[in-house]
């Protein structure tokens, strides 16, 4: 018996690695066959839900009816961000690469996999293989959110800024006839607000790693070194030699000693409801936050708030972008480039934008008559479009191996200065201890 | 001899096709992890050299494992007995047969019906500051999975509220396997019930009170649903984290396979040793035919 | 003695009420889930239970359509059903095996599968994808379902349940010239069918929202997506739009609902013939 089993068990684990060793991958000869010569179907990923997903229909059925080039885009949707990056991930885990599609839509949380994949066809790669330069077309605050480790990763789909949002009536009632612009002002508001008898909280969130970027960029600084990864993988902090840091918690625990900030990331429903001021959120918000107060109060939006008044104005872009992955064949790749010239061009970005409450980031599109018309129409979308081609070229958003793990240590890190009173140096030591490990963890695991 | 193959061989039959299946999509998988604890692993999932006992030493150094740990020990601690308890209860509730009971009956055993996942939006929702209706019922304000202090109760409720359904069908299974002659000859002694419920019933399911202790506790030490669908990257999940959750974030959001690794196994071996201990234990208590 | 009735009759009104409250407060999330997918998105932000009215049908038709819920129900249902069909097989087998014969190493393989419970799936996600791979069966319902094949807890339920069956029944059966498979499928197999429909509806409803691994050995076959795929489309991307989200779990809860239903009697029947005691 024992004999037996043994023999199975031995059988059935060889076995096993037999599938685990795999062949060795055939490299593909590559001709160059003209665009429009042959029908060429290219495969499309998304993660465009609700709405958003409506509109991604539309215009993958438009492109396949319209473009001249025999192009058929096969639109697959695969679930949320983060799934289709897991997606992404095990397939280049498993070297399966003919499961890649030609292009996708990735959000923040898939840069580094992406660029680590090797089968990366980046805009730098993609302007020198047609020989055409294209990235002047954008904005160049949109576009250095998908830079990273010195590449231009993909080009923006759907970009928002952090704007902030104010419940006017509540102002009114504390004497405000304007948006805070900086922490000083919300210590101040909150004052007014208590002294009218307000019990509204004037302002809450909690910083994270994108948000703190923003904060400390308006500073001049970053979090990490190369521009926050964008031109390489980011090896040490930046922001605690030069101040940085600590003059962010300062204001910031200012503000919460004064009683003006809730701690607490608040949602879109509480500020409905009325319960805070002042609320911070995505500038593709706007439409469903004017939807659901439907009249209830006015409300305004303003730029980013500041973290002094001597931090420059600015918002870092948050959103996706659309990647193209390089399938060794040219016609693809050419159906592939045409494909995503059109979605993030102007006719589709503006109509994303008018149907969303996205900020186009293709340049000529703030002159689209269509979008100027919406603009004047709902002022509130102005301030994002306003404050993104404000933004300066050097501010970038944080591009790290360990995202999710930063994202935690800065929420975590601040919610316990202010939870349990701690000084404002101790917590820069400790953060800066805490976020400098994950990097060298990261850089001792991928030498 | 002869005999003893051919029963070898029947033996193998009934075991093999579950076997099969186990190695090659759970152990062989798993070695593989296991390997990747002992080795630089690189972001792509790649080998890269040999790690020594590194990853567990980053892993467990890490300040947020203790948490993770404390708080998996006890959900544990907490969602068993309160599993029991309300099951047995329920169960004991519903034993005799009325009228209504397939009516409530029904009801008790509805949340199995519902998966986890489904289960976290509704939970989400309910227990939503400002819109959910536990807040409006109770007159409070409170953002049950918002703020610190009251997201590990909300995760709790929702395991212990998954766990119902299945756990009480069994239960009342079993109670009601319990033979009548037996029930009968403690109300011809004068027992009183709640020594009879003590003494003589939940002795007599004990097998099944051992599966759902056992079972519950697995899944409780597997627990990640709730934090990841419902807390997601909030800023108040470091008040739920569990070795699971941070496996699935600080090792498969963040690529770092060989933390990952460490997690998946350090819970496993905490698992198992326990089930083992309660086997143990099973064999001195547990009363089968 | 009429009396005695009488006092009875009231003690069982009595704990019926009790008990049908205790079974509301139990359902309540499934009713607020069922009245909010009827709530229009204003009428979502006061935190009433009930909807202004129940012929408000907009989330639903919205989730039929955004998420294309009809489409993948099917899928949901083949993979659930029949998933939970193999895995039924293979637990009954194994559980018949470690209940009634003594073999070597009986109790280290009975660990060796009760620990593939305490194995997180996320671990083995990217080697049994290349298995999967390898294999050549990605893009394929079989794919989709293997990994759920093995099932500890049921294994472990049965186990427990057929141990609690009289030895000499099958003793009695094997004189009578059953072997063991006869004996399994005539005789243990009925005896236990509450158990075995319990564990049945169990595995289904679990299985039928499977999403990360269907999503993932599907990737070039959006054809064969499963139910939650659908309804992680109708999240939005910057907000909690719950009543779309509520209307599609609804919809998803119908089919297990009804297998629920009709499966309930089986279920209830529970230790007729001694269930999982001696």
């Amino acid at each position: 018996m024992k004999k037996l089993l043994f023999v199975i068990c031995v059988v059935l684990v060889s076995a096993a690695m037999l599938f685990a060793s795999g062949a060795p991958e055939q490299k593909k000869e590559e001709t160059k066959v003209a665009l429009g010569s042959a029908p060429v179907t290219i495969t499309f990923w998304h993660c465009a839900s609700d709405d958003a997903g409506v509109l991604m229909d539309k215009y993958i059925k438009e492109f396949n009816e319209t473009n001249k080039y025999q192009i058929t885009v096969n639109a697959i949707y695969q679930g949320q961000y983060s799934d289709a990056t897991t997606l992404m991930k095990t397939i280049l885990s498993a070297e399966n690469y003919s499961e890649l599609p030609d292009i996708m839509q990735l959000d923040a949380t898939g840069k580094v996999a992406f660029f680590d994949s090797g089968k990366a066809f980046t805009i730098d790669d993609a302007e020198a293989y047609f020989g055409q330069s294209i990235r002047g077309d954008y904005l160049e605050g949109a576009l250095g959110n998908w830079e990273y480790s010195g590449s231009q990763l993909g080009l923006p789909f759907a970009t928002s800024t952090t704007v902030t949002y104010y419940n006017k009536d509540l102002l009114a009632k504390a004497g405000w006839d304007h948006c805070p612009d900086t922490f000083a002002d919300i210590i101040k508001l909150s004052a007014d607000m208590k002294a009218a008898g307000i019990s509204a909280a004037a302002y809450g969130t909690v910083p994270n790693s994108p948000t703190l970027a923003n904060w400390i960029g308006q500073l001049g600084s970053y979090i990490v070194n190369y521009k926050n990864g964008s031109e390489a993988s980011a090896t040490k902090l930046e922001c605690i030699d030069n101040g940085a840091l600590k003059t962010f918690l300062t204001e910031w625990k200012a503000m919460y000693d004064a009683g003006a900030l809730v701690n607490q990331s608040l949602s879109t429903n509480q500020f409905i409801a009325g319960e805070v001021a002042v609320f911070t959120n995505s500038s593709a918000n706007v439409s469903n936050i004017l939807s659901k107060v439907n009249g209830a109060f006015e409300v305004g939006a303003g730029t980013y708030l500041r973290v002094n008044d001597s931090a420059s104005y600015g918002a870092t872009v948050s959103g996706s972008c659309l990647v193209m992955f390089d399938s060794g064949d040219s016609l693809k790749k050419a159906a592939t480039w045409e494909f995503i010239k059109y979605m993030t061009g102007e006719g589709v970005q503006v109509d994303f934008a008018i149907g969303t409450g996205y900020t186009p980031a293709y340049k000529s599109a703030s002159d689209n008559a269509a979008y100027k018309e919406f603009l004047a129409a709902t002022p509130q979308f102005a301030v994002a479009a306003d404050q993104l081609a404000k933004t300066p070229a050097s501010m970038r958003s944080i591009t790290i191996g360990p995202s999710v793990d930063f994202y935690y240590a800065i929420q975590n890190e601040v919610s316990d200065m202010l939870s349990k009173n701690l000084a404002v140096d101790d917590v820069v030591k400790s953060m800066g201890d805490n976020l400098q490990a994950l990097l060298d963890n990261y850089h001792r695991t991928n030498p | 001899m002869k005999m003893k193959t051919r029963k070898n061989l029947k033996v193998l039959l009934f075991l093999l096709p579950i076997l099969l299946f186990a190695v090659v999509f759970v152990y062989y998988p798993f070695i593989r992890n296991i390997v990747n604890s002992f080795s630089l692993v690189n972001a792509k999932g790649e080998i890269r050299g040999f790690a020594g006992l590194e990853n567990y030493r980053y892993t467990y150094g890490r300040k947020d494992f203790p948490q993770a740990l404390k708080h998996t020990l006890l959900i544990a601690a907490i969602n068993v007995p309160a599993t029991l308890i309300i099951t047995i209860s329920l169960a004991l509730l519903a034993n005799k047969r009325r009228r209504l009971s397939p009516l409530y009956e029904t009801l008790f055993t509805m949340p199995m019906s519902v998966s986890m996942s489904a289960a976290c939006m509704i939970f989400k929702s309910m227990f939503s500051p400002s819109v959910g209706i536990i807040n409006y019922v109770f007159g409070l304000k409170i953002g049950w999975f918002e703020s610190k202090e009251t997201a590990l109760a909300a995760c709790l409720i929702l395991t212990i509220w998954m766990g119902i359904g299945f756990d009480f069908l069994l239960m009342l299974s079993a109670l009601r396997g319990i033979p009548s002659h037996i029930i009968e000859a403690t109300r011809v002694d004068g027992i009183s019930p709640l020594r009879r419920i003590f003494r003589v019933q939940i002795p007599l399911i004990s097998p099944t009170i051992f599966y759902v202790f056992c079972t519950n506790f697995v899944l409780a030490m597997m627990t990640s649903a709730p934090m990841i669908i419902i807390m997601g990257v909030s800023a108040e999940s470091s008040a739920t984290n569990t070795l699971m959750s941070m496996m699935y974030q600080s090792g498969f959001s963040s690529s770092d396979y060989g933390l990952a690794a460490v997690l998946s196994i350090t819970a496993f071996v905490l698992t198992l040793g326990f089930t083992i201990l309660s086997f143990v234990f099973e064999r001195k208590r547990v009363h089968y035919q | 003695m009429m009396r005695l009735k009488t006092k009875n009759a009231i003690k069982d009104t009595v704990v019926s009420i009790i008990a049908i409250a205790i079974g509301l407060i139990i359902i309540f999330p499934i009713i607020y889930c069922v009245c909010g997918a009827f709530k229009t998105e204003s009428e979502f932000l006061t935190p009433n239970l009930l909807p202004g009215s129940f012929s408000y049908t907009k989330n639903f038709s919205d989730a039929l359509r955004k998420g294309d819920l009809l489409r993948y129900i099917g899928n949901s249902f083949i993979v659930a059903f029949f998933g939970t069909l193999i895995r039924m097989v293979l637990s009954i087998l194994a559980a018949y095996a470690f209940a009634y014969f003594d073999f070597r190493f009986k109790n280290v393989l009975f660990f060796l599968i009760l620990g593939t419970m305490m194995i997180p799936g996320d671990v083995l996600l990217a080697t049994n994808y290349l298995t999967i791979s390898k294999l050549h069966m990605l893009n394929t319902y079989f794919a989709c379902m293997v990994v759920s094949f093995v099932s500890a807890s049921q294994m472990f339920m049965l186990r427990q349940r057929f141990m609690s069956v009289p030895r000499d029944m099958r003793e009695a059966a094997q004189i009578d010239g059953y072997g063991d498979l006869s004996y399994l499928i005539t005789i243990l197999i009925p005896i236990c069918r509450p158990v075995i429909t319990t564990l049945f509806v169990h595995s289904f409803i679990n299985l039928w929202n499977a999403y990360l691994w269907p999503l993932i050995v599907t990737a070039s076959k959006p054809a064969m997506r499963t139910i939650m795929v659908g309804i992680t489309k109708l999240n939005s991307w910057e907000d909690e739009n719950y009543q779309l989200v509520l209307a599609g779990v609804c919809i998803s809860l119908i089919p297990s609902m009804i297998l629920f239903i009709i499966m309930r009697r089986n279920m209830r029947k529970g230790g007729m013939e001694g269930s999982l005691v001696g």
